[in-house]
C-alpha cells in the first residue's frame, strides 16, 4: 500500500512512529520481551485468558511493533502475521525475528486498510498498537472482513475514563472529569500523533453493526505496586481505583 | 416469599416515598408516548424498545406502573411486578382512573412468582435495575424470558455513580469513589440500598445468564433541558457532558 492511500491521521502516526521507534524500544523493549502478557503492566495471558488456545490458528497482530506478541504466539504454535504502519518498527521486528530464528510475514500497512484476503484469520489481536492510533470506524469493519466466521478479535487500549480524567495542563491523571464524554473520538496529541477512543455504547454499536458479538470487556486493575515502563507509580496508583486499560473481546458471528 | 435484607430495606424506603410518587403518577399515566428517564427523552429518539404489539411484557420494579401503562397502550400484554404494596396501590388507582387494567404482582424482582419462559420482553427503568441485586435479578429476568426475548433496562450512568455526592446535592466533576468493586451502595441519611456495576461486570453477568449484549444507549440531556426534581441526580449542565443515564439492551439466546 502506498502512502497516498493512508488517511491523514495514519500518515501522521506513521511519521510519529518512524521517529520514535528507537526511543520506544530503549524505554520498553526489555519490559515487554517476555511476550504473552498484556499491556501497561504486562499481565500474563495465562491469568487473563483472553485468546485461549492459539495452536494451529492463523493470527493477525495489528500494530505489532517489534512483534514481541507475534513471536510468542509463534512459539505457542500459532501462525502469526504482524502488521504495522511504521517501517522503522518493522525493521525492529525483522531484526528480532532473525535473532530469535523465527519467521513469519510482516506487513507494512495501516489497520484501516488491511492488504489481506477476506476470511483469512481465526484471531485478530492487538496489545495497544493499531487500535489506539487507527480510527475505530475504519479498523473494526476491516477486522470483521479478514476474520473467519466465529473468529475472535481481542484488543487492549485506553479507557474512556482515562481519557476523561487526563489533565493536559498538569500532564497527569486527575480524579476530576477534565473533558466531555459525548462526542469522544479523536485526540491530536501534543507529540504529533493522533489517538482514538469511543464512548462505551459507541464501541458496542460499532461491534454489532460490523457483525461482532460482544463477549467480554476486561478492565485491567494492576496489582498493587505493579511495575511498568509506560506509567509512573502515581499513574499506576490511579489505575488501581479507576480503569486505565481495557481489553475488548468480540467474536465474528 | 423470603426477601433479601436489602429488599426489606428498600420496601420500607419505598413505602415512605410512595405518597410523593403517587402525587406524580397521574401526570406520567396521562402521557401518551413512551419517554425515558429524568430527561423524558422520547422513545422515537432513543430506540430502546422492540416492537411490542402483541408481546408479553414484564416490568420489573414497576412502581406506579406508568411504563407498563404506556406499553399496554402500544398493544403489549403487560404485567407489572413491584415489591412495595403502597406503590402498587397507586398503580391500581391509576388503572381505575385511566381505565387500563393489567396484572400487578407484589414481589421482588430477585424472586418472581411467575413461570419460566413466559415473556418476550422484560423492562426496568429505575426499578429492579438499580434497587435489586443484579446477580439475583438478571438470572430471574433470563428465566422469565422466552428464547429470543429482550431485556431493556435503564440505570444511573456509571460515571455519575462515581461522582454522586454523599448528600442530596447534585454531583460535580469530582470522582468520589473507585470504579473497581462497584456493586452495592449505601448512603448516609438514606435507608435504601442500591446497586451499580461497571461496564465489564454488566457484560459478563448478562453473558453468563444467556444474553447477547445488543446495545448500551448513553442518554445525553437534550439541549435546553429543564431541571428535574431529583436532587442527587445530575443537573442538565452535567448531563450534557457526561451520561447521567444508560440503557442496556440484551437478547436471550437459545
Amino acid at each position: 500500500m502506498n502512502a497516498p492511500d493512508l488517511t491523514e491521521h495514519a500518515r501522521k502516526n506513521r511519521e510519529f512512529w518512524d521517529g520514535q521507534s528507537a526511543e520506544y524500544d530503549e524505554r520498553n523493549a526489555r519490559f515487554i520481551e517476555r511476550g504473552l502478557a498484556w499491556g501497561l503492566w504486562q499481565v500474563p495471558e495465562a491469568e487473563l485468558q483472553v485468546l485461549g488456545d492459539v495452536a494451529g490458528k492463523d493470527v493477525l497482530e495489528l500494530g505489532c511493533g517489534a512483534a514481541e506478541w507475534s513471536r510468542s504466539l509463534a512459539g505457542a504454535g500459532a501462525r502469526p502475521v504482524g502488521l504495522d504502519n511504521s517501517q522503522a518498527r518493522l525493521e525492529r521486528a525483522r531484526a528480532a525475528n532473525e535473532a530469535a530464528g523465527v519467521e513469519f510475514p510482516l506487513l507494512h500497512a495501516s489497520a484501516e486498510a488491511i492488504p489481506l484476503e477476506d476470511d483469512s484469520f481465526d484471531i485478530v489481536m492487538a496489545d495497544w498498537g493499531a487500535p489506539t492510533f487507527a480510527d475505530p470506524y475504519l479498523f473494526v469493519p476491516e477486522v470483521a472482513r479478514v476474520l473467519r466466521r466465529g473468529g475472535l478479535f481481542a484488543f487492549s487500549g485506553a479507557t474512556p475514563l482515562d481519557w476523561l480524567c487526563f489533565d493536559d495542563e498538569a500532564d497527569a491523571f486527575s480524579d476530576r472529569l477534565q473533558r466531555e464524554y459525548f462526542g469522544m473520538h479523536r485526540w491530536d496529541t501534543p507529540e504529533g500523533s493522533v489517538e482514538f477512543m469511543l464512548p462505551m455504547g459507541e464501541w458496542i454499536r460499532l461491534f454489532r453493526r460490523s457483525g461482532f458479538l460482544v463477549e467480554d470487556l476486561i478492565e485491567v486493575q494492576p496489582p498493587e505496586g505493579a511495575e511498568s515502563t509506560y506509567r509512573t507509580p502515581e499513574e499506576t496508583a490511579w489505575a488501581r481505583r479507576w480503569p486505565m486499560e481495557q481489553i475488548w473481546k468480540v467474536r465474528r458471528a | 416469599m423470603t426477601l433479601s435484607e436489602h429488599a426489606e430495606r428498600n420496601r420500607e424506603a419505598w413505602t415512605e416515598q410512595a405518597p410523593e410518587y403517587a402525587a406524580n403518577a397521574d401526570r406520567a399515566w396521562s402521557q401518551q408516548e413512551v419517554s425515558w428517564g429524568v430527561w423524558q427523552i422520547p422513545e422515537a429518539d432513543v430506540h430502546a424498545l422492540p416492537d411490542v404489539v402483541g408481546k408479553d411484557v414484564v416490568e420489573l420494579g414497576c412502581g406506579t406502573a406508568y411504563i407498563s401503562a404506556w406499553l399496554a397502550r402500544m398493544g403489549a400484554r403487560v404485567t407489572g411486578v413491584d415489591i412495595t404494596p403502597a406503590q402498587l396501590e397507586t398503580a391500581r388507582a391509576m388503572q381505575v382512573k385511566h381505565d387500563l387494567e393489567f396484572p400487578l404482582v407484589e414481589a421482588s424482582a430477585e424472586d418472581v412468582p411467575l413461570p419460566d419462559a413466559s415473556f418476550d420482553l422484560a423492562v426496568s427503568e429505575y426499578g429492579a435495575s438499580i434497587w435489586a441485586d443484579p446477580y439475583l435479578w438478571i438470572p430471574e429476568a433470563s428465566r422469565l424470558l422466552r428464547p429470543g426475548g429482550e431485556l431493556v433496562f435503564l440505570v444511573n450512568g456509571t460515571i455519575l455513580v462515581l461522582c454522586f455526592q454523599e448528600q442530596e446535592i447534585p454531583p460535580d466533576e469530582q470522582l468520589r469513589r473507585p470504579y473497581f468493586g462497584m456493586h452495592r451502595f449505601e448512603w448516609p441519611d438514606d435507608p435504601g440500598v442500591d446497586f451499580h456495576l461497571g461496564y465489564g461486570d454488566w457484560i459478563r453477568l448478562l453473558r453468563a445468564n444467556g444474553f447477547e449484549v445488543e446495545d448500551l444507549i448513553e442518554l445525553q440531556a437534550p439541549e435546553g433541558a429543564p431541571p428535574h426534581r431529583y436532587e442527587a441526580i445530575a443537573g442538565p449542565e452535567w448531563a450534557r457532558k457526561w451520561p447521567s443515564e444508560e440503557i442496556w439492551r440484551a437478547r436471550k439466546t437459545g
